[in-house]
């Protein structure tokens, strides 16, 4: 496994040693000589963009006369507004703020991989295994808001009660191998789309590389919005009511 | 909807003990066996992800012949199938990069 630093994490790692030490120190980690790793650092300037491109968004909007910049962003808006609608009804502007943030957070940070200096924080195994964690922390936590404790501890039994001690043992295990699907699917599609370009790298000249990495790319983008269409049907299954 | 997130936000910080998971060493006995048997694995996989991936094109592609007007959403069920149906092969995938090298 290939673990050198990447410029950002060193510049980090040179400089702010002693920060990255006591936010260890804080989580009763011991001190180490390098602190930060790169996914660390590379999710922070994943967020850095983010906050960024939205806030120079903000200043700009104009009902009248939107810029172009404004239309990528009402698009990528209208998309996830839309699934989010599909899959959740009418009310499901409520829980909007989250799938977007996923997506948008995912996509720049599959994305950043292209970029010769920067590394795709999700190729590390604990930012996805973060996100999924998340995202089933979220829909329990949705699903319990919205129903009550014990009726939605009951839909786990499924719909016939006789039925319930079969049923219980294989929602809970269902339900369970959803983190773990969930994360698994985005970290091995990005490492492993790193890898193959990186082998054909050292194999061949240009062209091959090349397909390869916009393959990469194209994997990217599905994963990213494969991870909150996911996300809004486990939150759409969280709130479902018996009719 | 801060509400969702503050509460969200706890959550997340009561799951901080997983930052100190480690997976167990135990002492590998397959010696010279490891990357051959991951080869034949990953083959396996690949291959039967292939023929579910394939049965499901096949699906999408005749009900796009049959009718036309539902073609965006056969295309949605066919993206997602597929995701799901590679994810399969994924799995496999990750037990050869935690088991070889």
């Amino acid at each position: 496994m290939h673990e050198t630093e990447i410029w950002l994490t060193a510049l980090f790692n040179d400089h702010l040693a002693g920060i990255g030490n006591s936010i260890l120190n804080l989580v009763g980690q011991p001190s180490q000589a390098r602190p930060w790793t790169n996914f660390i650092t590379m999710e922070l300037l994943v967020v850095l963009i983010i906050v960024v491109l939205f806030a120079v968004l903000k200043t700009g909007l104009s009902v009248a006369t939107p810029g172009k910049f404004q239309l990528v962003f009402e698009s990528i808006y209208d998309f996830v507004h839309s699934q989010t609608e599909d899959q959740l009804g009418h009310h499901g502007g409520r829980y909007f703020a989250f799938f977007g943030t996923l997506f948008v957070f995912i996509l720049v940070s599959n994305l950043i991989g292209i970029i010769p200096g920067f590394e795709s924080p999700t190729m590390y195994p604990s930012v996805p295994v973060g996100c999924a964690v998340a995202t089933f922390l979220y829909y329990n936590m949705v699903g319990v808001m919205n129903q009550g404790a014990f009726k939605y501890a009951a839909h786990f039994a499924g719909p016939i009660p006789l039925l319930a001690p079969l049923m219980i043992p294989i929602e809970i295990i269902s339900h369970l191998a959803r983190p773990l699907s969930l994360s698994l699917r985005l970290y091995a599609n990005m490492y492993a789309g790193e890898q193959v370009t990186t082998v054909f790298l050292g194999l061949t000249y240009l062209v091959f590389p090349a397909l390869f990495m916009a393959l990469h790319v194209f994997v990217g983008v599905l994963q990213a919005f494969i991870f909150m269409l996911l996300a809004m049907m486990y939150v759409a299954g969280a709130v479902a009511e018996e009719h | 909807m801060m509400k969702r997130m503050m509460l969200l936000l706890v959550l997340l910080l009561l799951c901080s003990p997983m930052i100190f998971a480690q997976t167990p060493q135990y002492p590998t006995a397959g010696g010279h066996y490891v990357p051959i048997a991951a080869a034949i694995g990953m083959a396996i996989a690949s291959g039967l992800c292939g023929l579910g991936q394939g049965k499901a094109v096949s699906g999408a592609a005749e009900a796009i012949a049959r009718n036309p007007g539902a073609a965006a959403q056969v295309r949605f069920v066919l993206i997602l199938g597929l995701v799901l149906i590679e994810s399969l092969a994924l799995y496999t995938l990750v037990i050869i990069f935690i088991k070889v090298g």
